[in-house]
This record gives C-alpha cells, structure tokens and sequence, in this order.
C-alpha cells in the first residue's frame, strides 16, 4: 500500500468517496439498464419514452427468446468451442512454453517475438485466408473448424503467459523429478504443472473469454449448424422487425453467468489483467 | 545443455508449432499471396494492382484517418478517466476493494454484446441517452441527436461505447502501478514539504511512466484491430463517416467478395501496425534510454 492508503480519514476522503461513487454509476448503468430492458415487457423496451424500471417485471422477453432462436444450440455451440479450444490451448501453449524457457536458444527467442508479433496482427486479416483453408478442409461450418482457429488464436497468448511463469520455476525441480524416475514428459506432467496452477487458471480464464466472446471468426466460419451466440445475437440488428426485447434477454443469458463468475475468481483476472503490463 | 535436452524442448513446442505454422503463419502467407492476384477469380497474377488501387482510392485515406482518430480519441479518454479512478481507489478508502471489483464487470462483457447495449442506449427512437439528456434539459427534444446516423456522431459514438468497454483495463494497470510505487518516496517527499500536487507529478506521474507506456500501447493496438463494436454501432456508416480500417477490409471480402483487395489492404494495415508500434517501442520504451 502507498502513503496515501495510511493517511487518515478526512473531509477529503468523502469527496473522493463521491466523485469515485459517480464514475462507479456511470460505468454501470449501461448493463444494468440491459438487464431492467430485459425484464420488462417486450412492447416497453421499445417505447419512444423509455424508463429506466420496468412498469411490470416480467420474464417474458426470456419466453420468446426461445421461440425466436434456436439458443440452446447456440449455447451448446459456444460452449463446446470455447471449452475445447482452451483445454488444448493451454495445454500445447504451456508444454511449448516450457520448452521454450528451457531451451534458451536463438531459434526460440525468435518464436517468442513471434508470439508477441501476433498481438500485432489485426484479426480481420488472417480471418479472411483461414476462412479459405477452413473451408478448403472441408470444415466450414463445424465447431471442429472454430476449435481449431480458437486454438491457433490463443496458443501465443498461452505461450506469452505461461514463459514468465516456466522461467520462475527453478531448474532444480526437473531434475530432481527425473532423479526420481520421470521421464521429461512425465515431470512436466506430474510437477510442474501442477504448481503451475494458478497461472493455468489465470491462462485458461483468459483464453476461454478469448473464444466465448469472438464474434468475427464465427462470423466468418459458421452458417447454421455451428452458429455461437455472437452471431446469433448479431442477426436480431439485421432481422425486419426489431425484436429487441429478446435480444436484452439473450445478451444477459449469455454474459451474466460470465460476469457472475467473474466476480468468484477476480483475483485471477485481476492478476492476469495486470501480468503483461506490470511487471512485480 | 546437452544435444538431447535441446531435442526435448523442441519436441515439447512441436505441436503447438505445427498449430501456428498451420492456422497463423500459413494464412498470413496466403493473404500476401492473394494480394497479388485479382480480385475476381483470384488466378490471374497482377502484381501491385491491388495496392496501387488501395492507395489511390479516397476510401482507404478516410478510414486510415478515422482508424487514427478512433484511437487516439479512445485511447486519450480511456487513459485520462482511467488514471483519475485508479488515483482515486489508490486512496484506498472504505470501499474501494468493492468499486474496483465493480469495475471489472464491463471487462468481461463481450465487445459485441458491448456493441449491443450502447446500439440500444443511443438509438435516436427509444433511446434512454437521449431521453435522460432531454429530461435533463440538455435537449430539446429526445430525438435530437442521432448518435448512430448522424455522420458528424458516428465515430464518436463508437468511442463512446469503446471507452465504456476498456477504460477498467486502463484503471487495474494504472492501479497496479501505483500500488507498486514505494511509500517511502512519498514519505521522503512529504518530510520535504511536498504538496499532494507536487508529489503527483514528481513522484507518482513519473514512476508511472513504464506502466502507462505500455498499458496505452497495448490499448492502441487492441483500438486499432477493433472490429465488433464498430460493425454491430454503425457497419461504419453513414455513408463512410465512421469506416475503419477492419470494417473496410471486412467490406471488401464479405460484402463485395473481393479478395485480392481486401488482402491489399490487410497487408497495408498490417505494415502500418507494424511501423507505428516499432517507432513506438524505439523511441517512447526503449529499455537503453530510459530516463528514469
């Protein structure tokens, strides 16, 4: 903590308290405006002199939402994604990080930067060449096809995460696993990921967000039968009539959970947030 | 290291090569490819035809400037709210474990369910942004402004909704860095008789500096690859008043199916990302030269 946090409490710390009670308001109005527009009946949310509390809450926009879209697919869809590419990510990504950070040579610094030049590059320019090569394959329109671009998204984020991590582990810990009869694979396996946990946890919440919020690549990749919920939600802007009441009621359905969950395990987001830009 | 610990760590990245090389490094040669061939069928060679074509056309020029406003305008908001709201958690008063947990909620919210509820807010017909700044008194009637289809708007009103999404990220980081500036500077400063001013910008600002250097480059390039909030807000319309750089490029191979020229422009985008943060990271946070 700071001086600042040991200076006492005076008339100013009330101003503070103030000033920093508005911000907090400001920046959570807009989601909890969608979820009150979600509760309210489907003609309210789009009257031309919105309130802000429903009239009458009711769960009606959620009754319709299932009528109008196929949701539960959709969800399904963006789950079994979202699970398997991070699952794998993390997994490859940590194993190759682990290489890297005992390899120390050249040719892996080279792929480190390229991990980091992958940050640079802007989505919508590979999305456009692997559409082709997904589609080519044979795969458009599978989740097998998002898994696999999820995947190839969040390996060098995995990789940038985990090194710094492999890196802190002492040397001592491979060998002492391999003493005790491990093979290489089998000490990765049984030691260090294990103590790795809590950087796989902070990893995995981050690539999981990565896949459960793209938009673009599903977009790109999905017509029908391996649509996500982004682009599911998307299609109620293009629909004739505006029905934006089940729209509220889907984006809470599938960003609350999120954030919910979110709120259980802050300290890994909070640390994850702040690994790359801060360094201890 | 011995010859058989090199070919074990290489045989620990393989895979996780074999997925880069296949989705990442393979796409990226094909689109350098594609931009050298037509359009059309995508079999005739044309050499630089697409990007003479790009860099002679209006379009191009517009959203290069628009994407260099979208950042900068976002980025500047983003950095300055964010650095009052982490200065004021950093007082650490009763509460503000509280608030900076609440802060994280917009984090987690998807850019296109962002995208979503500011559409929704700013909607010149049902909007609740208009109707509160009518009630206010502000407007003089709810429909007066067109957020989303006023061309003069367009573009702000995306930064709006992009400020709202990212502007915690730049609090948490700032936050972490303050917190990580040793108390016994402060009270060094304070024994000398510095002022709260004083000791923000002789102590706090300049510690910072590392920390804001990064956490606005890593908002820079996140702002200049947006893509979501931009096409679910306005599809970069009215006319092109608020197109950027991804929506073009977005345009010109889903909507008009030409892939040559989209790849151009990939390619270009690309480079410019490449230029900007490689000037960037020389001169602002080259390690050698710091000052500190």
């Amino acid at each position: 903590m700071t001086a600042l946090a040991k200076r006492q409490r005076t008339p100013a710390t009330a101003v503070v308290m103030f000033i920093t009670a508005l911000f907090a308001a400001a920046f959570l109005f807009p989601y909890l405006y969608l979820i009150l527009s979600s509760l309210k009946r489907p003609e309210e949310v789009i009257s031309s002199s919105p309130t802000i509390v429903p009239s009458v809450f009711t769960l009606d926009n959620f009754r319709t939402m299932f009528d109008v879209l196929p949701i539960v697919s959709y969800f399904g869809n963006s789950f079994m994604t979202s699970i398997c590419s991070t699952a794998i990510s993390v997994f490859l990504g940590s194993m190759a990080a682990y290489g890297l950070s005992r390899l120390h040579s050249r040719l892996g610094n080279l792929f480190i930067m390229l991990t980091l030049g992958v940050r640079l590059v802007p989505l919508i320019s590979v999305a456009v060449p692997m559409y082709r090569i997904i589609n080519r394959l044979g795969l458009y329109d599978t989740k097998l096809a998002l898994v696999l671009v999820y995947t190839s998204i969040n390996i060098p984020f995995v990789i940038f995460m985990m090194i710094g991590f492999f890196d802190g582990l002492p040397k001592e810990l491979d060998e002492s696993a391999r003493v005790d009869g491990c093979g290489r694979f089998g000490a990765f396996m049984k030691i260090i990921l294990p103590i790795s946990l809590p950087g796989l946890a902070t990893t995995a919440i981050f690539g999981y967000m990565l896949s459960w919020n793209d938009f673009l690549m599903a977009l790109m990749m999905t017509s029908t039968s391996a649509k996500t919920v982004p682009v599911g939600l998307s299609e109620f802007l293009t629909a004739y009539n505006l029905d934006l009441g089940p729209m509220t009621a889907a984006a809470v359905t599938f960003s609350l959970p999120v954030m919910l969950f979110s709120f259980a395990i802050q300290r890994y987001i909070v640390s994850g947030i702040t690994m790359g830009a801060v360094k201890e | 290291m011995t010859r058989n610990d090199r070919k074990a760590a290489l045989l620990f990245f393989a895979p996780a090569a074999v997925f880069m090389v296949l989705f990442f490094l393979y796409p990226m040669a094909l689109l350098i490819r594609d931009s050298v061939f037509d359009s059309k069928t995508g079999t005739r060679f044309v050499g630089g035809d697409n990007y003479v074509n790009a860099l002679t056309s209006e379009r191009f020029y517009l959203s290069l400037y628009n994407t260099v406003i979208f950042v900068i305008g976002a980025v500047t908001i983003e950095l300055l709210i964010g650095l009052v709201l982490a200065l004021l958690l950093a007082t650490g008063f009763k509460g503000s474990q509280l608030t900076r947990t609440l802060f994280l909620s917009p984090l987690m919210i998807a850019p296109l369910v962002c995208g979503l509820i500011w559409k929704f807010m700013l909607n010149d017909q049902f909007g609740i942004i208009n109707s509160i700044l009518y009630r206010l008194g502000i407007l003089n009637s709810p429909h007066s402004i067109l957020w989303l289809s006023d061309s003069k708007f367009a573009l702000f009103s995306c930064m709006i909704a992009d400020v709202w999404l990212t502007t915690p990220f730049m609090m948490l980081v700032l936050l972490a860095g303050i917190q990580g500036i040793p108390g016994s500077l402060y009270e060094a400063a304070h024994i000398d008789g510095a002022g709260r001013s004083q000791r923000f910008w002789h102590i706090t600002l300049p510690s910072l500096k590392p920390v804001i250097v990064v956490a606005v480059l890593i908002r820079m390039i996140d702002a200049a690859r947006s893509f979501d909030i931009i096409w679910i807000l306005t599809q970069g319309g009215p006319g092109f008043s608020s197109s950027v750089l991804s929506t073009m490029i977005y345009n010109a191979m889903a909507r008009y199916n030409q892939t040559g020229y989209a790849s151009a422009l990939a390619v270009l985008f690309m480079l410019a990302m490449l230029l900007v943060c490689g000037f960037f990271m020389n001169r602002v946070w080259n390690p050698g030269k710091k000052e500190v």
